[in-house]
């Protein structure tokens, strides 16, 4: 297989028409007054917050954001609500740094300079909000994760992938941004670095170590069951690097599944009691 | 037999697990075809109970005959109309055992059914997790035709629709439960069966979501020299009439004589490379 960026091409319009279909169907069969989202101004919740928009209509639709002393960043809440007007999204800011100050100090072993514990602290709070406000007001949370990310395991478990459906879930970083930009995000939103915003100028690209354009390539090869080394061949990459993905890969399907238990019984939650959701 | 026959392409979604609201339906939809002047009404593959249904299988399947079939013969009975549709079968002998089935009824009752031959389990399917696969290809003579059935990836195995065929079907009617993954290869397939075996061959797939899962639609029939006579619209719930004819048949024969042209010493060598892949 060629592993040329034309292999992440997709027919947009139809994927706004699936993915739309897909959220309006699934708000529906839950009978729920809407949906509820955490916006960020990045990528990721600024396609979902387009996308249900689009779906259920803006009114219906209430984007949160969770801003935190140290993460503050006024641009990302100005994209935010720029991508909430021209959707028409009702916005509600909520600052968690109360909140986040009440768990660093009622923690006794809590570690300041633990930045990876502390920031999913973060994250897991963002979910706490989003609920909060799904029980209120009868609403499901809607996700913003990607399948760059969540093939890497970049994300907080029970944290920022913690929702009832993940829309995006099934695209590549890489074909968001072009979704987005089909969707009427402006160009600068749609291509601006991503982050999960744990702590300050964290890069996402930075931390993966590499850039979405190849990373994506990397992870459609593995998709479609190329070897590291055919993937090494084709995007002119070493071996070493591309195993280093599909490691990183396999080893985070913990993050993806319900946890594990001991099968003693005759059908076992999580491994074989196979039954369908009760909506779609 | 009639020459000509209306079908209407019933391409439904249904309530999963809710087989009183599909049935409900199916007896709404089967009422509209007739008032379209249609002989044979086609409903997708587990029509009845939905497709997505896992475990819920155990509980939502019945033998056939069996209270649902009794309704939609009843319904039969009422309108005139020969009906297919598909459901979840439980063997009346054994109590136990689960097929996949479609089943075609008649003004004068059941007719008779076929249970899936090849489940897809790989991907998002699961089927043979929960069915016993079926072991025969099946005609049957009635006042609408001579009427093959087969149900979705049934349609990859060539060896199916071909046994039907010979079997004697005019008319070959696969029922379907495709995702829209799936949909170029069903494009080519359907019509690459009907023209290999110059029969006619509608095809009804079911349409919206189920557990993430958009089911394309895209009906259809399709002619003895491969050509679409009508479709339905892809992903949505619709509804087509359309006509057979045929005695179009004997044309297309002597156009494309497939039929004429099979090499049965070639089956046996089939079946010896088969066993050992």
């Amino acid at each position: 297989m060629k592993l040329t960026p034309a292999v992440l091409d997709m027919d947009l319009s139809y994927v706004e028409k699936r993915l739309t279909r897909f959220i309006k169907q699934y708000v529906e069969s839950t009978e729920t007054s809407g949906i509820v989202l955490g916006l960020s101004g990045g990528i990721d919740s600024n396609t979902i917050a387009a996308l249900s928009a689009l779906a259920i209509g803006g009114e219906r639709v209430l984007g949160l954001i969770l801003p935190e002393k140290e993460t503050y960043n006024q641009k990302d809440i100005e994209d935010a609500k720029l991508v909430a007007e021209k959707f028409g999204i009702k916005t509600q800011i909520c600052d968690i740094t109360p909140a986040l100050e009440g768990f660093y100090s009622s923690i006794p072993v809590f570690d300041q300079k633990d930045r990876l514990c502390k920031g999913n602290i973060k994250a897991r709070s963002r979910m706490i909000y989003l609920y909060y406000y799904a029980n209120r007001f009868n609403k499901i949370v809607c996700g913003s994760s990607d399948k760059s990310e969540s093939m890497m395991g970049y994300f907080t478990k029970w944290g920022d992938v913690a929702a009832d459906i993940s829309p995006i879930m099934d695209l590549y970083k890489t074909q968001v941004r072009k979704l987005a930009e089909h969707l009427g995000i402006p160009k600068e939103l749609a291509t601006k670095p991503a982050t999960p915003a744990l702590w300050p100028n964290q890069s996402a690209e930075n931390e993966l170590g590499i850039k979405y354009e190849v990373l994506d390539l990397i992870l459609f090869g593995l998709e479609h069951f190329m070897k590291p080394q055919e993937i090494a061949e084709e995007l002119n990459l070493e071996t070493a690097r591309v195993e280093k993905v599909r490691s990183r890969w396999l080893a985070a399907e913990h993050k993806r599944r319900m946890p594990l238990t001991a099968k003693l019984e005759y059908r076992t939650v999580g491994a074989d009691f196979r039954l369908p959701r009760s909506t779609y | 037999m009639k020459e000509k026959i209306k079908l209407s392409l019933i391409q439904m979604s249904t309530q999963r697990e809710n087989k009183k609201a599909n049935l409900k339906k199916m007896e709404m939809l089967t009422a509209k075809a007739k008032t379209q002047g249609a002989d044979l009404a086609i409903f997708p593959e587990l029509s009845l109970t939905g497709y997505v249904i896992r475990d819920q299988l155990y509980e939502l399947s019945e033998t056939i005959p069996g209270p649902s079939t009794q309704k939609i013969e009843e319904l039969a009975k009422r309108t005139g109309l020969h009906i297919i549709f598909g459901m979840p079968e439980l063997s009346e002998k054994t109590k136990a055992t689960l097929y996949n089935t479609s089943v075609l009824v008649g003004p004068a009752g059941f007719i008779g059914k076929y249970r899936k031959m090849y489940l897809p389990t790989h991907s998002v399917f699961e089927e043979k997790r929960y069915f016993r696969v079926g072991y025969d290809a099946t005609t049957f003579e009635t006042p609408v035709g001579k009427i093959g059935l087969c149900i979705c990836y049934d349609l990859f195995f060539p060896e199916v629709t071909r046994l039907t065929r010979l079997k004697g079907a005019q008319l070959i009617v696969a029922i379907s439960a495709s995702p829209a993954v799936r949909k170029n290869y069903f494009e080519v397939i359907t019509a690459a069966r009907a023209l290999e075996n110059t029969v006619f061959l509608a095809y009804v797939n079911l349409a919206g979501v189920q557990e993430g899962l958009q089911f394309w639609g895209g009906s259809r029939l399709i002619s003895p020299t491969g050509e679409i006579i009508a479709k339905a619209k892809y992903d949505e719930e619709d509804f087509v009439i359309c006509e057979v004819n045929y005695n179009d048949l004997r044309g297309t024969e002597a156009f494309i004589p497939t039929l004429r042209d099979l090499r049965p010493e070639l089956f046996e060598k089939l079946k010896k490379e088969a066993e050992c892949l």
